[in-house]
């Protein structure tokens, strides 16, 4: 076998990507710039901070040359706020992602600065500034559990009441399993074609994929005759008409 | 870094995205969307495989001559020029395996049609064309000949049954929005359009999904 793992991100492999997440540190050495593949880090000259990936940031923390800084949403204040959007001001959908990055010209207008030419590569997490201290308060990230996960496994010295967080953090996986578990609940009532999953984290996908995958193939495999007589039906009822909207999405 | 530098840094009009990390972002989503999609997907155009490969290959001989000075300073740049190279070659030998067990397991579907070979490498077309007539001869060798010729085939389609397995291609992936737009999706019970927005995270068939992810306008995750 050329590849033993089943399709769809394992956890170790969502772990990986989540390293690739930029984080903030406070070098502790001097370091100078260093080539990589990825482009040159920045030098690091204490105690200016920089933004440098999570793997390397860990690196320097095992050797004690820097410390890391938590980013904002990761504190007490903004972890109790969001368990309380999560419980109380939304109980079924998950918190909002962050906004995507904004920067303001020299007009005064903000700009997104993602939005790219039409061949500019879209950045996409892990590649985002999610992690790093200028990300905002009180919004998880794609890869947040995986992050504080590290975080507190490696640096949990850096992190204040580390051990408030990690107790909510566990609160707050329990609550956004929880509602996992009643949005597959809903599709008993039925399997439309597109399902969002609006603010899920990648770990919280990672996990449930392979149940989640398996309802719905179930889902369809059981309906496939439903839904080919349905089709047949609807061209029959008046196959112009139902057509059109079809094809014009595809145009979009 | 000189002036020009700092400006164009502070500069809002020009996208700040430096090319090793649009290449590490679209080795990664490539990685990612064949770990994840049911059929294999084109190979990358525009040589980005052969950026990488050289990049690579520059960064090893660079190993090379720092490893010749054991000078501690330079000591710990060289284990994280290491680290961050294996973390690289992992991603390139995991989309290479990904795509080569996807090619195994549905050969013949993937040599049938000019249309469906496109979308393997040079290699990976030599690979399938060999393994696949390796595989055939075996069979040849040790049953089919003893079968009528007229049953000897490995993809035969007579009576509407093909013999070659192909994927499915509609299996519910995930997909991640990269632009506002609006999304339709074939279901059991309804089809349906919604609005989805940038980072919003989709489930739907991959049949659906796949036009908005050649557009770019979204991701597999």
């Amino acid at each position: 076998m050329a590849l033993p793992l089943p399709p769809g991100l394992v956890p170790s492999e969502v772990a990986f990507l989540c390293e690739m997440e930029h984080v903030t540190i406070v070098p502790r050495q001097r370091l100078e710039s260093i080539e990589l593949l990825s482009g040159a880090t920045p030098s690091l000259r204490p105690p200016r901070r920089e933004d440098i990936p999570l793997w390397l940031a860990l690196l320097l923390k095992k050797q004690r040359r820097a410390n890391i800084l938590p980013p904002p949403w990761l504190h007490v204040d903004s972890l109790r706020d969001l368990i309380h959007h999560e419980t109380v001001t939304d109980p079924t959908g998950w918190s909002l992602p962050p906004p995507p990055p904004v920067r303001a010209d020299g007009r005064g207008n903000a700009r997104r600065l993602n939005s790219g030419g039409p061949d500019a590569t879209v950045l996409s997490p892990p590649f985002l500034p999610s992690c790093t201290s200028s990300a905002p308060a009180g919004a998880l990230p794609y890869h947040w559990f995986e992050f504080a996960e590290m975080l507190l496994a490696h640096a949990s010295d850096d992190i204040p009441a580390a051990s408030d967080v990690r107790s909510l953090l566990r609160d707050l996986q329990e609550v956004r399993a929880a509602k996992m578990r009643t949005s597959i609940a809903g599709l008993e009532s039925g399997v439309d074609g597109v399902m969002s999953l609006l603010g899920v984290g990648a770990m919280e996908l990672s996990e449930s994929r392979g149940f989640v995958t398996g309802v719905v193939e179930g889902v369809r495999k059981l309906g496939a005759s439903a839904e080919a007589s349905r089709r047949e039906e609807e061209e029959e009822r008046g196959g112009a008409d139902d057509d059109e909207p079809s094809d014009d999405d595809m145009g979009i | 870094m000189d002036i020009d530098d700092i400006l164009r840094e502070v500069d809002p009009t020009v996208s700040g995205v430096p090319n090793e990390t649009s290449d590490l972002q679209s080795l990664t989503r490539l990685w990612v969307a064949e770990r994840s999609a049911p059929e294999l997907l084109e190979w990358p155009s525009g040589g980005l495989f052969e950026r990488i490969n050289d990049r690579i290959k520059a960064q090893i001989e660079k190993i090379e001559i720092l490893t010749g000075d054991m000078d501690p300073k330079t000591n710990f740049a060289l284990i994280v020029i290491q680290t961050e190279l294996e973390r690289y070659k992992f991603l390139v030998r995991s989309y290479l395996r990904a795509r080569i067990a996807k090619i195994d397991k549905h050969t013949l579907h993937y040599l049938s049609s000019e249309e469906l070979r496109n979308r393997l490498s040079e290699t990976e077309l030599a690979y399938a064309t060999r393994h696949q007539a390796l595989l055939h001869n075996h069979y040849l060798s040790s049953f089919l000949s003893s079968f009528p010729t007229q049953l000897q085939n490995l993809n035969d389609t007579a009576g509407n049954v093909s013999m070659i397995d192909s994927p499915d291609l509609d299996a519910a992936v995930f997909i991640r929005m990269l632009r506002d737009r609006q999304v339709t999706g074939q279901g059991t019970d309804a089809d349906i359009t919604l609005n989805a927005s940038n980072g919003e995270i989709l489930i739907l068939r991959w049949s659906s999904a796949k036009s908005i992810v050649e557009d770019g306008d979204a991701e597999l995750v």
